[in-house]
């Protein structure tokens, strides 16, 4: 723009021409400069992830033939039936890429669930508790459809006890019952069951309660099947039942549902069945020819053995447990509390003081350093409240306290994308703040929230320093059992290999491995919550 | 204001039910338990740091060996068995990841946001900003790993003489850590400044550069700034990766000479960790200067976080 020519005469043209010239120049050192400034931390990362995958995975030990033949297998099919997805059938194509990713994420999850039915929560233990959350459902929806006579306070009262009662007696009954079925028996009635209906729900939602019962009964049969067939190829059933039931059975659901109602998206199919297939013909293609793959340090004995001196044994099992329970505490405690708070600052808070100074002060708590939360950890929860050291549930509460202010941050965002006609809409249907909160806003921006959340809990599963500041060891040889035993987690194991065990041996081997898992998991989390972003912002 | 006078009429009736009531009270509650945690934290440092001097010992009734708060501010060593508490160290080492960190995450964070405000295509941002919250989502500990074994032996080919835990390897972690934090905070300021001034700009006959360097960035100092204190913040903050890569030697160090990053330094963060394998289980003098330490990053931190709120609010300009 700036070389408009409009003066008339030649020597002045020439003059603008050259500003022109100069100015166009430094224009474009400038976006130059600028582009490499913006790629160069992200470059720098993207080379320090690529050695210590290399590291960790070790793909030059493999043999030669071992990478041909997956690049035969897998590559090449992926990238011809990918590409040409890609270039003429672009919504196919990314149904068949969230159905494999679907299939990847939610297989690791489920491994994680599996660990914890096999090791940690006995099948009889989570069957009692369901049945006693179910008992007590059941009576509270019972008590709210025949008594509307009955006051408020009554049936919360009544709702209250019924719902304490069972969670103490049902329990301790079931398990003081001189028999009881088998463990797949039981997870099937109290995992999968539950599971089914609700993923049968999602694929048949519009043929009425036949079709969801149908879906729903295939579902369960596939589990019950995979349960029986998993013996005879090594798997005991309750890993197989749990792979199933959080792996196999939602992502068969998500394929149904959408070709069911998107018959034209059937093409993407292809890309995963050209991913699985691949991945299938290759393995076996490699295991009958003898070609051997990569030894990486990531592997099944890696993820399934405890710390050990030697670098190439020590393995990351205890940390994962302690991850996941630390996870399951923050969860349950991080996502009522920061909804909560968020629902009071959006939906019911006058413009008070009161209000301010809460807002003033969330906006500080999400700058305190992490070490401080790990004080105020050992502070409160171990020294005054008398709690025992690096215990799960003070690992968790603590997390929970760091990572609140961000969690409310993100729901007040989501409740605020709520357009308000539809809390009016409601209101003017005579709907209390309550019914309104409960029936219109939060369904409307649960979706925002769980976005938010779940971004809130990869901070938390990364960090180290709270958990170091509250006593939890940075070794440890056993699971932990239950909410009150000592807590490991991954990023603290991989901190005592990189400091305490600081020697090439471990700095080459045992943490490069730590350091995979650890991103793959929060990676994936990522993924899930950009996933469900992306969802959330097309629908809008 | 007048939909939320419309809501108050519509919900009268009904806003004093028991079941509102107690619905609220639970939510009120949730949003309480913010200023609590703040709360807590302030006075367990206090009472707990009160117990680590002399001079304020006395007023939370507490007896035992203390150290004297001059001492403590001004102290250039930190040897727990000689009873030497200075916490100078610690701050000299503090200052420095923090001067470290922003010789590099300051400029590149700037000409980030720059880039994506001002330049960027919506097909190059949709890719850039996502990496960019990867840069921010790695977990500390990973990074203070990257340091010590990809970092300093690559910056030892370039650097001989430098140590196996030094400042410079933590320094340029940190630095990438907290670029999207500067990027991010940076450029919502910029994207606050209205198109009019920028098309004025253009038809004034400027260049993007013009524009960005002439019209954006004065437009957005504020906000530019306040996105600075708070990575810096965020940097002083930082723990693991410091305590993985600075090492453990607690040494009073010039800041400003660039040798001292050569060298091993504690800052506050790093500090308090290795303090955790001394005994502070029973409460003894090592759990007290734990909070001591704590209270000063607290505040350290506290404040910078109130500055760049300050800055954003009362330098904000009105479009």
């Amino acid at each position: 723009m700036a070389t408009e020519r409009d003066t008339p005469t030649a020597a002045g043209e020439r003059v603008i021409e050259s500003f022109g010239r100069v100015s166009r120049t430094a224009d474009r050192v400038f976006r130059a400069l600028l582009l490499v400034a913006t790629l160069l931390g992200i470059v720098a990362l993207a080379i320090l992830l690529v050695y210590v995958a290399n590291d960790a995975i070790r793909p030059l030990t493999a043999d030669p033939a071992w990478h041909l033949t997956f690049f035969l297998t897998l590559v090449v099919p992926t990238i011809a039936v990918g590409g040409y997805l890609y270039r003429f059938d672009a919504e196919s194509f990314q149904f068949g890429t969230i159905t494999v990713g679907m299939l990847a994420v939610s297989s690791m999850f489920a491994a994680g669930a599996a660990m914890i039915f096999v090791d940690i929560v006995a099948p009889v233990v989570w069957f009692a508790f369901v049945l006693a959350f179910g008992t007590a459902f059941a009576g509270i929806v019972t008590l709210s459809r025949f008594s509307h006579r009955i006051p408020f306070l009554a049936r919360f009262l009544a709702s209250g006890a019924f719902l304490v009662g069972s969670v103490l007696f049902v329990p301790d009954a079931v398990q003081s019952l001189p028999v009881y079925p088998s463990d797949w028996v039981m997870l099937t009635a109290s995992l999968a069951l539950p599971l089914a209906v609700v993923v049968g729900r999602y694929v048949a939602a519009d043929t009425g309660w036949r079709g969801t019962v149908l879906a729903a009964g295939i579902g369960l049969g596939v589990v019950v099947l995979a349960t029986n067939i998993g013996p005879l190829v090594g798997i005991t059933p309750v890993p197989a039942l749990v792979m199933t039931v959080m792996s196999v059975v939602p992502t068969g659901g998500y394929v149904a549902g959408r070709v069911r109602r998107h018959p034209e998206l059937r093409p993407g199919l292809a890309l995963a069945a050209a991913v699985l297939g691949g991945a299938l013909v290759g393995a076996a293609a490699v295991d009958a020819l003898g070609f051997a793959g990569p030894q990486a340090w990531v592997d099944w004995q890696f993820l399934t053995s405890a710390h050990n001196n030697t670098a190439a044994e020590a393995g990351l099992y205890p940390a994962i447990g302690g991850s996941i329970l630390l996870m399951v505490t923050v969860a349950a405690i991080s996502f009522p509390v920061g909804v909560g708070a968020a629902v009071y600052l959006e939906e019911y808070a006058p413009n008070n003081r009161l209000t301010r100074t809460i807002d003033v002060n969330i906006s500080n708590l999400a700058g305190v350093p992490s070490v401080v939360y790990g004080l105020l950890g050992l502070g409160v929860f171990t020294r005054y409240l008398g709690q025992p050291r690096g215990t799960v549930l003070v690992g968790g509460a603590t997390l929970a306290l760091l990572i609140l202010p961000i969690v409310i941050i993100s729901a007040r965002e989501a409740l605020r994308g709520v357009p308000d006609e539809m809390r009016q809409a409601s209101y003017g249907m005579g709907a209390t703040r309550w019914q309104t909160v409960r029936n219109v806003v939060l369904p409307e921006a649960f979706p925002a929230i769980l976005t938010g959340t779940i971004l809130a809990l990869g901070r938390a599963i990364g960090e180290t320093a709270p958990l170091l500041m509250i006593g939890a060891p940075s070794v440890l040889y056993a699971l932990p059992t239950d909410f009150s035993s000592k807590t490991g987690a991954m990023p603290l194991q991989v901190y005592a290999w990189a400091s305490n065990y600081a020697t090439p041996e471990f700095h080459n081997k045992a943490v490069p491995a730590g350091v995979v898992v650890l991103l793959v998991v929060l990676l994936s989390m990522n993924s899930i919550a950009i996933v469900l972003r992306n969802k959330y912002q097309r629908d809008h | 204001m007048s939909t939320d006078d419309l809501e108050r009429d519509l919900t009268r009736r009904t806003e004093n039910s028991p079941r509102e009531l107690l619905i609220r009270s639970f939510f009120l509650l949730c949003a309480v338990l913010t200023v609590a945690t703040t709360l807590g934290i302030i006075l367990l440092l206090t009472t707990e740091a009160a117990k680590f001097f002399d001079s304020t010992a006395g007023l939370v009734g507490f007896e035992g060996t203390t150290t004297s708060a001059i001492d403590f501010l001004t102290g250039t060593k930190w040897r727990m068995h000689d009873g030497q508490f200075g916490v100078l160290p610690f701050v000299t080492g503090t200052l420095m990841i923090t001067i470290g960190s922003a010789i590099i995450a300051l400029p590149l964070g700037v000409a980030t946001a720059i880039y994506l405000s001002e330049y960027a295509s919506p097909r190059a941002r949709s890719v850039l900003k996502p990496a960019l919250e990867v840069l921010a989502g790695v977990p500390t500990v990973v990074y203070g790993f990257f340091a010590v074994v990809y970092i300093t032996p690559a910056l030892a080919t370039f650097i001989p003489g430098i140590g196996t835990f030094n400042m410079l390897s933590a320094s340029i972690v940190v630095g990438i850590m907290i670029i999207p934090m500067v990027a991010s905070i940076s450029e919502d300021a910029m994207s606050a400044v209205p198109d009019e001034l920028r098309q004025a700009g253009y038809g004034m006959g400027a260049t993007k550069f013009d524009v960005s360097t002439g019209i954006v960035i004065p437009a957005a100092l504020s906000g530019i700034f306040s996105s600075f204190i708070l990575a810096l913040s965020r940097a002083i903050g930082e723990t693991m990766a410091v305590t993985i890569a600075a090492g453990s030697r607690t040494q009073f160090l010039n800041p400003l000479d660039p040798r001292s990053y050569l060298e091993s330094v504690q800052p506050m963060t790093a500090g308090m960790v290795e303090l955790l394998k001394g005994d502070v289980t029973g409460g003894g003098l090592a759990y007290r200067s734990l909070f001591a330490i704590g209270l000063t990053l607290f505040v350290i931190t506290l404040v910078m976080n109130i500055i760049s709120d300050l800055i954003a609010q009362h330098y904000r300009e009105e479009y």
